[in-house]
């Protein structure tokens, strides 16, 4: 018995470490952070604990700058310490938003603001979880001398039911990166300007397994849509001008798949295209693997802070045309109210305090996005930064959002099911023909319109 | 198991082969518990007597007790888990979207998932995925338990060692995979390029060919380490003298396995099974991390397919995914208690 | 099958474990040496070995990230969740082991199917039933989610524990006096101790690597737990490999550590509940 009791008594005391290990730290101040300003994370844990019901409760976006991520967390922090308002910050990881947005909204547990993209917004608009936001949109337009077409665009009250329920903050898509140690030596010193020109210039100066020409995802993730861009650029739709039924079935989508599955096929595309996660062609770009790629600025940065000399090698210029046409889609990011917020007046009023051109141009340099107000864009970031001269571009001339289809929620839904990138992998994974694989793709993109009617 | 609520554990008869018939017929699981527990009962015994009955009877008491004792669990399970999972079903009959109630609308969902291009590949996946990852664990576990419960040096070592790809997170454990299979940057193409045993990278995890091999050997490695243990836990009980009684009957190796070993841990093979299986059918994160069901449906499972369907905010469509998954598991739970009750 | 074993059989055995060693080790081994890199390095020059080998990603991970923050809280969580299914289950498991009453069938069964419930159909109303109980975005909230896959396993395993003690030493002891619950206490517990170490080292596991629930259900970053902390280092399309590397073998060692301790109760505790359950 006794070597139980021992055991046992082991046993309990083991527990009871732990518990007591538990409740130490817990109980001690936080302050483990080294000495960065006010840092969000090392803020009294045990005061957020208590109530959450007077706390004022903003999710931003966390992306992948640090810099940018922090400069939010501070600003409203600053916000509500000059309001007299106690604040809670929470960086949401993008690819988290939908459940996370999900789960709050079915527990009642909405943020007083957050950050969205647009297409999240008019999911969450047709679910009625918005607060309509018209004269503060106007308001803080006029602020920041005027917004720029594309975020006008954006948030238009005919895409809404007649209402504004975003503030956009910035305006983001593509730019092509390419690789100009590697092209020039082939002869190649100018920027692609249409796709079939890129791929003649990645067919010739490639040189696999080191690189590889096109290093665009084929994946289902988010950055596999930019080939619905280029399916568009080709002159298919997905649907037609009432955004009602589905029209892949068509010769121009016919043409794009063959062109495509060609580049596939010839070995232009980087081993695991068709798998890639988000950062796919971030890593293949990071690891000198890609010749050209598609990329909103994340691997801009990295190659600022961490490797000079990629940098250097690198150009930027916009996306390709198609035979049919020149896409390049712009999207919008916005600051939107649920309909629970706790205070509407304060939020209104942090979502002014966020607008602020001052603070706003510093936050560009940081983050990687186009400017979305003509007050934001003369930062100097946007004359200096290559990318950012880019991103400027396309906030002023690129093509809005689902142009040329009809952006709905069917075609919201067409694009989270990524059934243009599927469409391809049909293709080069399972060995379909064009034309099944178009035939195929059509009647599951019907079932997804017809869903909506 | 549920089955089996006999209070009192019962020896089980052995069912020996024809060279050991004879010479053992009965064992007890745990030999040194029961006369532990014999020494025990005999120096408690004299003071029994002494005590007066208590006024209920002692079975009234012993079912008050018993409620009381299991209701917390039981209250636990019915808010966490009986309420969400009757919500769910009833759910997936509804046109729910994320805030709205929605309304019933009977099969549709189903309707519009059996068409779904990835449905179909998605069960197919599933079985393929669960049934060789099984079948892995299964042989190799066994083969490496029967490795370890031999006479080598620093077991204990060899033990601890075998644990670490289970004790790891989920997370982290197909996160390293991930890197390790990468075209750029990953160890196994870095090995195979510069040892010259190919001449362009392998694509693990994109082609049809090499994706589903590929998540089922990560998923092994992650999984295999609670086969072992449990299957060297279980041949840790099998009795010496069965062995030697074998031996002295002049069994092979193979015999003494069929024979003794095999029927000893059969029990312990089923539970394993069971639990794993669950497991592996309900793993997200293998999937997500490593391929996010491409290319094109290769590795599609139910849990991927779910997550799928609540990006669109229809929570509806992503509760009648899980729920078409449930026969499979009502099927494994029934084959499972089958087998056991038999026993 | 515990016999001196022949030089060649020996010669086999050893390089099987070998090849096992190395199997089980190397993607460890280059999760290590990767969390030992700068992102440059990891792109541009792959390589088995650390070259330039920095702990500059762990310094980033406990300095900038706060990554004690999110220890500290998975301690608590996976603590407090152990302690407390262990103690309900406990009850479940001896009461439906040695006590008889009506539905006690039904009630084991029911036990035992909520652990055959896929969590992906729970997701939702989870979020709802803990918004109603007021804890959502609290640690308390996730620690009550944990008995989801907790409660259910430690319940089924330590019932077949239990099974494999004899009740006639219980039935003495209340004879001569104890109660129920000294007879649970006093005798049932201390023998049942390999099996409450085994259950309790598989509870605090499965909560300290759950990802996906404390995903969903803790929203600040100061109530983060490991698995979501090391997760957030996937920064839209980037992934910070040094310290996702980083993140994770400080997440996996408190486990391995507590494998290790454990290694044998869990072994034992397995065998006897496993073998009767």
């Amino acid at each position: 018995m006794r070597k139980h009791i021992s055991l046992f008594s082991t046993f309990a005391l083991m527990l009871a470490l732990l518990l007591s290990a538990c409740a130490a730290p817990a109980a001690a101040p936080a302050d483990s952070g080294s000495g960065d300003s006010a840092a969000a994370p090392t803020e009294a844990p045990a005061a957020a604990a208590a109530s959450s019901d007077d706390v004022f409760t903003y999710w931003g976006g966390l992306i992948f700058s640090d810099a940018a991520n922090q400069m939010l967390v501070d600003r409203v922090t600053q916000w509500g310490e000059e309001r007299g308002v106690k604040t809670e910050v929470v960086m949401i990881n993008q690819n988290e938003t939908v459940q996370r947005v999900s789960a709050a909204i079915e527990a009642g547990a909405m943020p007083d603001a957050l950050d969205v993209g647009r297409g999240f917004m008019l999911l969450l608009t047709q679910q009625d979880q918005l607060e309509p936001i018209d004269d503060l949109y106007n308001e803080i337009g006029d602020a920041v001398g005027g917004w720029l077409p594309a975020a006008d665009e954006a948030t238009s009250p005919d895409r809404y039911g007649g209402h504004r329920y975003g503030i956009p903050f910035s305006l983001g898509g593509n730019v092509l990166y390419r690789r100009v140690d590697v092209l020039e030596p082939a002869g190649f010193t100018e920027a692609p300007q249409t796709w079939n020109e890129l791929y003649e210039m990645a067919k010739a100066a490639q040189n696999p397994p080191e690189n590889y020409g096109m290093g665009f995802a084929l994946s289902n993730v988010g950055d596999g849509n930019l080939t619905t861009t280029m399916l568009q650029s080709w002159g298919g739709r997905v649907a037609d001008d009432e955004g009602a039924n589905c029209t892949l079935d068509s010769q121009e989508v016919r043409d794009f798949l063959t062109w495509i599955t060609t580049a596939y096929d010839e070995g232009l595309f980087p081993p695991g295209a068709t798998t890639w996660d988000g950062a796919g062609d971030n890593v293949a770009y990071q690891s000198g693997n890609a010749v050209f790629i598609a990329n909103p600025g994340s691997v801009y940065l990295y190659m600022r802070d961490e490797d000079p000399d990629l940098g250097n090698s690198t150009k930027y210029s916009a996306l390709p045309a198609g035979p049919a046409m020149r896409i390049a889609p712009v999207d919008a990011n916005v600051r939107v109210i649920p309909k629970s917020s706790g205070d509407m007046d304060l939020a209104k009023d942090l979502l002014k305090y966020l607008a602020d051109p001052e603070f706003m141009k510093e936050y560009y340099y940081n983050a990687i996005y186009g400017p979305a107000a003509a007050g934001y864009q003369d930062a100097p970031i946007f004359t200096e930064g290559p990318v950012h001269v880019g991103l400027l571009d396309l906030a002023l001339n690129g093509t809005f959002g689902a142009f040329p289809d009809v952006d709905n929620a069917a075609f919201a839904e067409y694009q989270t099911n990524f059934l243009t990138p599927r469409m391809i992998q049909r293709v080069v994974v399972d060995g379909l023909s064009v034309d099944d694989a178009v035939a195929e793709t059509q009647q599951a993109c019907q079932d997804i319109y017809d869903k909506y009617k | 198991m549920g089955e089996d609520l006999s209070p009192n554990p019962s020896p089980r008869p052995l069912h020996c082969g024809e060279g050991i018939r004879g010479n053992v017929l009965f064992y007890s699981s745990t030999p040194p518990l029961d006369l532990f527990m014999a020494n025990q009962a005999a120096t408690q015994l004299p003071a029994a007597q002494q005590r007066e009955q208590p006024r209920m009877t002692m079975s009234q008491r012993a079912s008050i007790m018993g409620y009381l004792m299991v209701a917390p669990v039981v209250i636990s399970l019915l808010i966490l888990v009986i309420y969400p999972f009757f919500f769910a079903i009833w759910i997936s009959f509804t046109d729910r979207m994320v805030g709205s109630q929605g309304n019933f609308v009977g099969l549709a969902n189903y309707r519009y998932l059996i068409n779904w291009i990835d449905f179909r590949a998605t069960v197919r996946n599933t079985i393929v995925l669960v049934v060789s990852v099984q079948s892995l664990k299964l042989v190799l576990g066994m083969g490496i338990a029967l490795l370890l419960n031999q006479q080598i040096r620093g077991r204990q070592l060899w033990r601890s060692l075998i644990l670490i790809p289970w004790a790891m997170p989920a997370f982290v454990a197909f996160i390293t995979w991930k890197l390790l299979y990468a075209p750029q940057g990953g160890a196994f193409n870095y090995i195979l390029l510069n040892l010259g045993l190919v001449d362009t990278h392998v694509d693990f995890l994109s082609t049809k060919t090499w994706a589903m091999p590929s998540v089922i050997v990560a998923s092994f490695w992650r999984g295999f380490p609670f086969w072992v243990i449990s299957f060297l836990a279980a041949l840790q009980n099998v009795p010496q003298e069965l062995y030697e009684a074998a031996a002295i009957d002049g069994a092979s190796a193979w015999q003494r396995f069929r024979h003794v070993t095999m029927p000893s841990i059969r029990h312990v093979v089923l539970v394993v099974l069971l639990l794993s299986t669950i497991w592996t059918t309900n793993s997200f994160e293998a999937i997500w991390l490593l391929t996010q069901g491409g290319p094109s449906s290769a590795t599609m499972t139910f849990p991927v397919l779910a997550y799928f369907g609540l990006q669109n905010l229809r929570i509806g469509e992503a509760a009648s995914v899980s729920v078409s998954m449930l026969p499979v598991f009502a099927m494994l739970a029934f084959i499972v208690a089958k087998l056991l009750q038999e026993e | 099958m515990l016999q001196k074993l022949t030089l060649p059989q020996k010669l086999i055995f050893y390089t099987l474990l070998v090849l096992l060693a190395i199997v089980i080790l190397f993607p460890i081994y280059y999760m290590i040496s990767i969390s030992l890199k700068l992102p440059k390095d990891i792109y541009r020059t792959p390589s088995l070995l650390p070259r330039n080998a920095t702990l500059q990603n762990y310094v980033d991970l406990f300095g900038k990230m706060h990554f004690l923050i999110n220890i500290r809280n998975s301690i608590i969580v996976a603590g407090s969740a152990t302690i407390i299914s262990v103690f309900i289950s406990c009850m479940a498991a001896y009461s439906l082991v040695r006590l008889k009453y009506r539905f006690r069938d039904w009630i084991g069964r029911l036990i035992l199917f909520t652990y055959l419930t896929p969590g992906a159909l729970l997701f939702i109303s989870l979020a709802v039933i803990i918004n109603r109980l007021n804890l959502g975005n609290t640690l308390q909230g996730l620690i009550f989610v944990y008995l989801t896959f907790s409660a259910p396993l430690s319940t089924w395993l330590l019932m077949g524990y239990f099974r494999s003690i004899p009740a006639d030493l219980e039935e003495q002891a209340m004879v001569d006096g104890a109660t129920r619950w000294q007879a649970l206490f006093r005798i049932v517990l201390p023998l049942a101790t390999p099996g409450l170490i085994a259950v309790s080292v598989f509870t605090f596991t499965g909560a300290w690597n759950e990802l996906l629930l404390a995903l969903i259900f803790i929203t600040s970053p100061d109530k983060q737990t490991v698995p979501v902390a090391v997760s957030y280092l996937i920064t839209g399309d980037v992934f910070r490999w040094g310290l996702i590397m980083a993140g994770s073998v400080a997440a996996a060692i408190p486990v391995i550590v507590l494998y290790y301790l454990g290694q044998r109760f869990v072994v034992q505790g397995l065998a006897a509940g496993a073998v009767k359950g």
